[in-house]
C-alpha cells in the first residue's frame, strides 16, 4: 500500500518514493498516494500547531490530507481541498523528513475542525497512507474500519476513491475487527480520530507504537473531544465530490505508483521514531542558504556555473553539452596504440596452469600466503576447489587461509581436515558461505578444540554460518582470545547475546566487526555491547532494518571518534539526522557505505563535507542525491577521495563530471553505473583529467557511444560495464593484511 | 655493440642468460637492475630452468606487444615454482 512518506514531497522528484505497487489484489492505493502530492490534505490538516503544538505539520499532513480526501465516506468538502492543495504546495517547499507522529495525531485530531478545509469528519488520513474512516454513518463497523483501513492501505488495497470502498469498508471493518486490539474497541468508542492515531501506530511496529500509543492517545483524547462533534457533519458532505477528484488525479498518477518499495509502508514507524528528533529536524530544515558555510558557498558556486554556462551559450541544454564537449576532444590519433595490449604477466599465466592443473599439485610448502590467496580465489570461482585443495592448504602449520566459498565443502570433509590441522600459527581465518559445513557440533572438534586453541587468530570470518548460534560463538571466542577482526555477516542465528559475549571478552581488542544481514540481531540491544568496544574501527551493520537514527546517534557519541569505517548500506531507516551525527562525531572517518537509504537529501553533503575531511571512500547506491550536492561535495572533499560510487544515482551529470575532473587527482575507481544522465563527453572529460583513475565502472551506461571508449586518453583506465568483457577481476580481492586500517 | 643492448641474467647454478634489453624491460625489476650493475644479474635463488623460461617469457610478451598474440605454453610441472619466481621480478 503506498505510504504516504512523512517527508516532504517534492514536486520536481522524478520518482516518487512514495510509490508502492499495489501487490495485495484488492489494492488500489496508488490514488491515496498520489493524492498528497497533488491534492491539498484533507481537512484534518488544520495547523497542528493549533492542536498540538507541535511542529511538523506539513509534510505528513500531505499524505493525510489524500486519504482523507480520498478516502470514502469522509465528507471532503471542496474548500478544504482548496485548502489541502494550499498545505500541500506549502509543504513540497518544505524540505522536511519529519515524519512526526504528532502530525499524525494532528491530522487525526484536526480532521474534526473546521477551520481550514471543510472537511473534517470522514477519514483520517494517517501518516503510512492509511485512512481512518470517521464513523459518521457507518456507525461502529466504521469504527473498526478505521482500523481496518490502515491495513488495508498497509497492504495497498486502500481503494480510496473507489466508491465502492465506503461500501467495503464495513465489511473490511468486520474482518479487522478481530485483528485490532482491544485499544481499538475503547478508541472507536471514543470517536475515530483515536482509530487513526493507533492505525499509524499499529502499522509500523507493534513494539514501537505500544510505547507511543498511550501519549498519542491522551493527545488524542483531548482533541477528539474537542472536535467531534462539528467535523463530523461537514466531512460527509464534502467526501463525494473530493472522492472524483482524487479518482482522477490518481489515474493520472497511477503510473508513478507501480514501483513497489517496502521502506514506504514502514515510514510510519519511524514517525514514532522521529518524534524525538523533531527539533532537531527542525533545524536541518533550512534551504541551501542555511547549509554549513563552505558547502553552501560551493552549491552558489555550481548553480552558477550552471546558470553561466547556459546564459553564455543559450538555454537549451545541449549548449551545455556544447561547451563539454569544446573541452574534451576524443583522441582518435590514439587509436592505433589501443592495438598494442599489455600482455599477461607471467604471475598471471602461470596461476591459470596451476588452477587448470590443482589436483595435480603436490605441495604448497614455500608459496608465500598472498599467492596461496590468489590461488585459492581463482579455484573458488572456477569452481575447481575441493577438500584435496583443502588439505594442501591445511598442510604444515598455515598462517594464513582465505576461502571465499566454502559451500562446497561437506561437514565431513571440514571436520577431518580441521581434526588434523596445526593451528598454533593460524592467524587469518575467512570461511566465507560455510553455512554448510559448520555447525555447533562440529565446533568442538575443529576450530574450537580447547580454550586457547586458536591462539594467534587475528581475524576471523564466517560469513554465512546460518547454524552458529550464540553458544557456538562463545566457544570460538574462548578458544580465540587474539581476535581482533570477526566478521559474522549473514549468521541469521546470532542474536544480541552473541554480540554481548563479543563484548564482553574482546572489549579492548576488537578493531572490526561486520554483522550484515543478522537478522535476528536487534541494533538497539546491540548498542550497549558495541558501545563497549573501545577501539572500534569497522563497523558493518548493513541490512539490519531496525537500524535507525537513534541507534546511529547513541553509538557515535561513544565511540565516533575511532571509527573509520561505516558501513551503512540498506539501513533505510536513517535520515540526514545520522548523517549530522556522522559528520560531527567521526572526525576519523574514511570510508563510507550510504547506498540504498533513498531518505538523504542534499543536506547529507552539506555534513558530510564539513564534517568528514578524510573520507577516502564514498559509496553511493540508489540515493537521490542532486547533481549540485555531489559537485559541491567533490568540489570540498575530492581531492582526498579514492574511491566514490554513485551506482544508480540518478540525477548525477554534468556539475559532477566537471567537478570530478577538477578536483579528483586521487581517485583511484569510480563507478557511475545507471548514471543516465552522462554523455560520453562527459565520461571522456572525467577519465582524462583523473589521472590516478584505475577502474571505471559504467554499467547500464548504454548512452556512452564508442566514441568515448575509443577516443580516451589514459591508457591505465580499465572500463568495465560497456563492452562484454570479462569483468571479475576488479572485484577487490580482500584486504591482503589482516585489519584494514590498523596494523598488527 | 652487442654488449651494449643485452642484459646477462645468472641463475643460481651459475649459468648465464644472455637476452635482449628489450626482452628484459619487460620486467621493470630487472631493467633497474641492469641500469646499476653494467648488465648482469644475478638471482641466486632462481634455479636455470626457471630462468630459461623467464627468459622466454621476456620475448614472448615483447612479440604480444608488438601484435602479434601467441599463447605462451607453460609446462605444469614448473608452474609452481614458476609461479614465485616472478613475484618480485614484476614489482
Amino acid at each position: 500500500m503506498p505510504v504516504l512518506r512523512s517527508r516532504k514531497i517534492l514536486p520536481v522528484q522524478p520518482k516518487p518514493r512514495k510509490a508502492q505497487a499495489n501487490i495485495d489484489p484488492p489494492a488500489t492505493p496508488t490514488q491515496g498516494r498520489e493524492q498528497p502530492a497533488t491534492h491539498s490534505s484533507p481537512p484534518s490538516l488544520t495547523p497542528s500547531p493549533k492542536t498540538l503544538g507541535s511542529v511538523s505539520g506539513s509534510a505528513p499532513l500531505l499524505r493525510r490530507s489524500l486519504r482523507l480526501s480520498t478516502k470514502a465516506s469522509s465528507n471532503a468538502g471542496q474548500d478544504s481541498v482548496l485548502e489541502a492543495e494550499e498545505r500541500i504546495e506549502r509543504r513540497n517547499g518544505d524540505v522536511s523528513r519529519k515524519r512526526k507522529l504528532s502530525v499524525d495525531n494532528d491530522v487525526g485530531f484536526e480532521s474534526g475542525e473546521d477551520d481550514e478545509s471543510g472537511e473534517d469528519e470522514g477519514v483520517l488520513s494517517l501518516r503510512s497512507g492509511k485512512r481512518v474512516t470517521k464513523k459518521g454513518p457507518f456507525g461502529d463497523g466504521n469504527g473498526s474500519g478505521g482500523d481496518v483501513e490502515f491495513e488495508i492501505d498497509r497492504k495497498g488495497k486502500s481503494m480510496l476513491v473507489e466508491e465502492s470502498e465506503d461500501t467495503e469498508k464495513p465489511e473490511r471493518s468486520k474482518e479487522r475487527v478481530n485483528v485490532k486490539g482491544k485499544r481499538r474497541y475503547s478508541r472507536e468508542e471514543k470517536g475515530k480520530w483515536k482509530l487513526l492515531v493507533e492505525s499509524a501506530l499499529d502499522s509500523k511496529d507493534e513494539s514501537l507504537v505500544d510505547g507511543s500509543v498511550s501519549d498519542v492517545e491522551l493527545l488524542a483524547q483531548e482533541v477528539n473531544l474537542s472536535d467531534e462533534k462539528p467535523s463530523k457533519k461537514n466531512n460527509r458532505r464534502t467526501s463525494q465530490g473530493r472522492m472524483e477528484r482524487f479518482r482522477d488525479t490518481a489515474r493520472q498518477n497511477a503510473s508513478r505508483f507501480a514501483h513497489f518499495n517496502t521502506q514506504e509502508e514502514d515510514d510510519n514507524i519511524l514517525s514514532m521514531e522521529a518524534e524525538s528528533e523533531i527539533p532537531s529536524e527542525e533545524l536541518e530544515e533550512k534551504g541551501v542558504e542555511d547549509w554549513p558555510g563552505p558547502f553552501s558557498t560551493a552549491m552558489k558556486i555550481i548553480r552558477d556555473r550552471a546558470a553561466n554556462l547556459n546564459v553564455r551559450q543559450g538555454s537549451s541544454s545541449s549548449d551545455k553539452v556544447q561547451s563539454l564537449q569544446i573541452k574534451w576532444v576524443p583522441q582518435k590519433c590514439k587509436r592505433k596504440d589501443w592495438s598494442k595490449r599489455l600482455p599477461p604477466s607471467l604471475l598471471d599465466l602461470s596461476l591459470r596452469v596451476l588452477v587448470d592443473n590443482a589436483d595435480a599439485i603436490a605441495s604448497l610448502a614455500h608459496v608465500p600466503d598472498a599467492l596461496r590467496h590468489k590461488l585459492c580465489h581463482m579455484l573458488c570461482d572456477s569452481r575447481r576447489m575441493d577438500s584435496n585443495f583443502f588439505d594442501l592448504l591445511l598442510n604444515g602449520s598455515p598462517t594464513e587461509i582465505r576461502l571465499k566459498d566454502c559451500s562446497w565443502l561437506t561437514e565431513e570433509q571440514f571436520t577431518q581436515c580441521f581434526e588434523k590441522c596445526d593451528t598454533t600459527n593460524l592467524t587469518i581465518l575467512q570461511l566465507d558461505f560455510c553455512g554448510h559445513c559448520f555447525a555447533d557440533y562440529n565446533l568442538p572438534s575443529t576450530l574450537a578444540r580447547s580454550p586457547n586453541s586458536l591462539p594467534a587468530l587475528t581475524t576471523l570470518s564466517l560469513t554465512g554460518a546460518y547454524r552458529l548460534s550464540d553458544a557456538g560463538l562463545s566457544a570460538l571466542v574462548s578458544s580465540a582470545p587474539a581476535l581482533r577482526s570477526v566478521n559474522l555477516s549473514q549468521c541469521s542465528f546470532l542474536t544480541h547475546s552473541a554480540i554481548d559475549i563479543l563484548a564482553t571478552s574482546l572489549a579492548s581488542v576488537l578493531l572490526e566487526l561486520f554483522i550484515d544481514d543478522c537478522q535476528s540481531i536487534d541494533a538497539m540491544l546491540v548498542l550497549p555491547s558495541l558501545k563497549k568496544l573501545e577501539h572500534l574501527e569497522v563497523l558493518s551493520v548493513a541490512g539490519l532494518e531496525s537500524v535507525t537514527d537513534s541507534f546511529i546517534k547513541e553509538f557515535l557519541i561513544a565511540r565516533g571518534d575511532g571509527i573509520k569505517e561505516l558501513i551503512l548500506m540498506d539501513c533505510w531507516k536513517l535520515t540526514d539526522s545520522s548523517l549530522k551525527i556522522i559528520a560531527e562525531t567521526c572526525s576519523n572517518l574514511r570510508a563510507l557505505d550510504i547506498g540504498n537509504i533513498s531518505k538523504l537529501t542534499d543536506t547529507s553533503f552539506g555534513y558530510l563535507a564539513s564534517g568528514c575531511r578524510s573520507l577516502q571512500s564514498l559509496k553511493l547506491c540508489h540515493n537521490a542525491f542532486s547533481d549540485d550536492a555531489i559537485a559541491a561535495f567533490l568540489e570540498m572533499s575530492g581531492e582526498v577521495l579514492k574511491e566514490l560510487a554513485l551506482n544508480n544515482v540518478g540525477k548525477v551529470g554534468l556539475n559532477t563530471a566537471l567537478s570530478l575532473a577538477r578536483r579528483s587527482r586521487n581517485l583511484v575507481s569510480l563507478d557511475l553505473s545507471w548514471c543516465r544522465n552522462l554523455t560520453h563527453e562527459a565520461t571522456g572529460l572525467i577519465v582524462d583529467s583523473c589521472l590516478s583513475l584505475r577502474v571505471l565502472k559504467l554499467f547500464g551506461c548504454s548512452q556512452i557511444t564508442d566514441v568515448f571508449l575509443y577516443g580516451h586518453s589514459n591508457a591505465k583506465v580499465e572500463i568495465i560495464g560497456l563492452k562484454l568483457s570479462p569483468f571479475l577481476e576488479h572485484i577487490k580481492t580482500p584486504a591482503q593484511g589482516p585489519f584494514q586500517y590498523s596494523s598488527v | 655493440m652487442k654488449r651494449k643492448d643485452t642484459v646477462k641474467l645468472i641463475s643460481a647454478e651459475e649459468m648465464e642468460f644472455i637476452i635482449d634489453k628489450d626482452a628484459a624491460m619487460v620486467s621493470q625489476t630487472i631493467g633497474g637492475f641492469a641500469e646499476m650493475e653494467l648488465g648482469e644479474v644475478t638471482f641466486p635463488e632462481i634455479s636455470a630452468v626457471i630462468l630459461e623460461k623467464i627468459c622466454q617469457y621476456f620475448y614472448w610478451a615483447l612479440q604480444y606487444s608488438r601484435g602479434k598474440e601467441t599463447e605462451f605454453h607453460i609446462e605444469p610441472e614448473l608452474t609452481l615454482e614458476l609461479m614465485m619466481a616472478p613475484n618480485y621480478l614484476h614489482t
